[in-house]
Formats: C-alpha cells, structure tokens, sequence
C-alpha cells in the first residue's frame, strides 16, 4: 500500500470511527462525517493526479457539491435538534427510552 | 519534496485523530481547518492546483465557516480540549491503531513511490487536474444539470427541516 493510499485510508477509518463512538455533541459527529467527505476529496483527487487519468478529475468535484448537500442538511438537522430540545448533547435524544 | 509528502500526509492523519477523539465542537472544528489545509498541501504537492484552490475556497472557505458558527450551538462554559482525560484516551488509541494498520500494512515504502506525470506541464498554462474540470462542463453536461437540481432539492429540505412553528419534522411531543 503507498503511503499517500495508507494515508487517506486510515484518515477515513478514523473519520468513521469517531463517528460511531461518538460522546456528547452531536456536531462533533457531524465534523467527524465532514472529515469523511474530506479525506474521499483527498483520496479522489490523488486517483486522478497520481494515475494521470484527467478526466476523473470531475469526481472530486461532484463529490463536494454532494457533500455540501448533507452538510447542509445534517446543520438543519441540528438546528432542529437544538430547537426542540433545548440543547445538542446526545443524551437528551431519549424520548425513546424505556 | 517527498520527504515534505510524508510530513504532509503524517499531519493528515494526526489532524484526524484529534477531530475523531471528538473533543469540544470548537477544537474539531480546528482540527479539521488544519486538516483541510494539509490535504491542500498533499493536492499540491502532487500537482493538482486547481483541485487544491477548490477544497480551500469551496469546503474550508464554505462550509467548515457555517460549521464553525453552528459549533456556538454547542457552547459550554468549560470546553473540552484534547487535554481532558477521555478524549486524550481515544487520541492515544487512534494512534496505536493506525500504528498497527502501518506496521501491516507498510510495506516497501521506498523514494520511488511518488506517481503523478502532468503531461501538459511546461508546454501549457493550463494544469491537468484544470482541463480535467472542464469535461464537466463539455461532456458532463447533464450531471451539473442533475448536481443543480440536486443542491436546489437540497435547500427546500433544509427549509422543512428548519420550519418550525407548528408542523416541523423534529418535535418533542
């Protein structure tokens, strides 16, 4: 495995790691999926650079406007976590709860 | 220059682990700054300036700003850095982790290991990375057609999401 592959393959394993085992926030899990979306930026774009294949260099693009899609929606999600219960912490997400 | 590669793509991979040991939203959100700009330096250093431009103005300079003033959403009056005992603890295992996968995984790391041949360097001054954008727009005709609707759905979503009053989607009944 090349160190710029290893790189970007534990950079995404990271990424997803700390958002399964989130804590208390629930952006902190909305950063860690953004550091997801980041590190297959960097590994897309090191696909077209690093293989000389041009024409896969609309990926990455495609890749960020979609992103910022779910950015966008995981944000008004928050906000209408926040505004219903008072607070972003994942605890208080336990109407639920048994 | 490769050995700033390595000090690069090292910095990437540490710059995640302090956003995965999910400390206080203002301290991941710094992380991932500093990891968006080292993944710029790598996108250079392989000689993509165009998709490097991108990822700074598009992802940092547009959407880590909104993440950064929705982290107020978050305040508290005592955050928590990666000083703070269970966020050091996840830091140190993200590390040892990744420290075994490299010792699987890494093998025969050697100079040459550097692809990356822009063939219209020296002859042009247009990029590679650049001119591949543009099929985009020549041949993916229909695939910004379908990112634009996209983005636009997008938008009437947030606008439900964000309604409120009386016929939200979240409600605590």
């Amino acid at each position: 495995m090349t160190p710029a592959h290893f790189a970007f393959s534990s950079a995404f394993m990271l990424g997803l790691a700390g958002l399964a085992f989130h804590r208390t926030h629930f952006i902190s899990a909305l950063l860690c999926l953004e550091g997801l979306m980041l590190s297959l930026f960097i590994a897309l774009s090191l696909w077209t650079l690093q293989f000389d294949s041009m024409n896969s260099a609309s990926m990455p693009m495609i890749l960020l406007a979609f992103s910022a899609c779910e950015a966008g929606t995981g944000l008004a999600l928050l906000v209408a976590t926040t505004r219903t219960h008072s607070t972003n912490r994942l605890k208080n997400l336990n109407l639920l709860q048994c | 220059m490769s050995y700033m590669m390595y000090v690069l793509l090292f910095g990437l991979v540490l710059g995640l682990v302090a956003v995965a040991s999910n400390p206080s939203p203002y301290f991941a959100a710094l992380g991932l700054v500093v990891v968006s700009g080292v993944g710029c330096g790598v996108l250079v250093s392989s000689g993509g300036c165009f998709l490097s431009l991108i990822l700074f103005l598009i992802y940092l300079g547009g959407m880590l700003v909104v993440f950064a003033y929705s982290a107020a959403m978050a305040a508290e009056p005592y955050p928590e850095g990666w000083g703070s005992w269970p966020a050091l603890r996840l830091m140190v295992g993200y590390v040892l982790g990744v420290g075994v996968a490299w010792v699987f995984l890494g093998e025969g790391w050697y100079e040459e290991d550097w692809g990356g041949f822009d063939g219209l360097v020296g002859v042009s001054v247009l990029r590679g990375d650049m001119v591949g954008v543009s099929v985009m727009y020549s041949s993916g005709g229909w695939l910004l057609v379908a990112g634009g609707w996209v983005l636009l759905l997008t938008l009437f979503v947030v606008l439900e999401l964000t309604r409120g009053l009386a016929r939200g989607a979240l409600r605590a009944v």
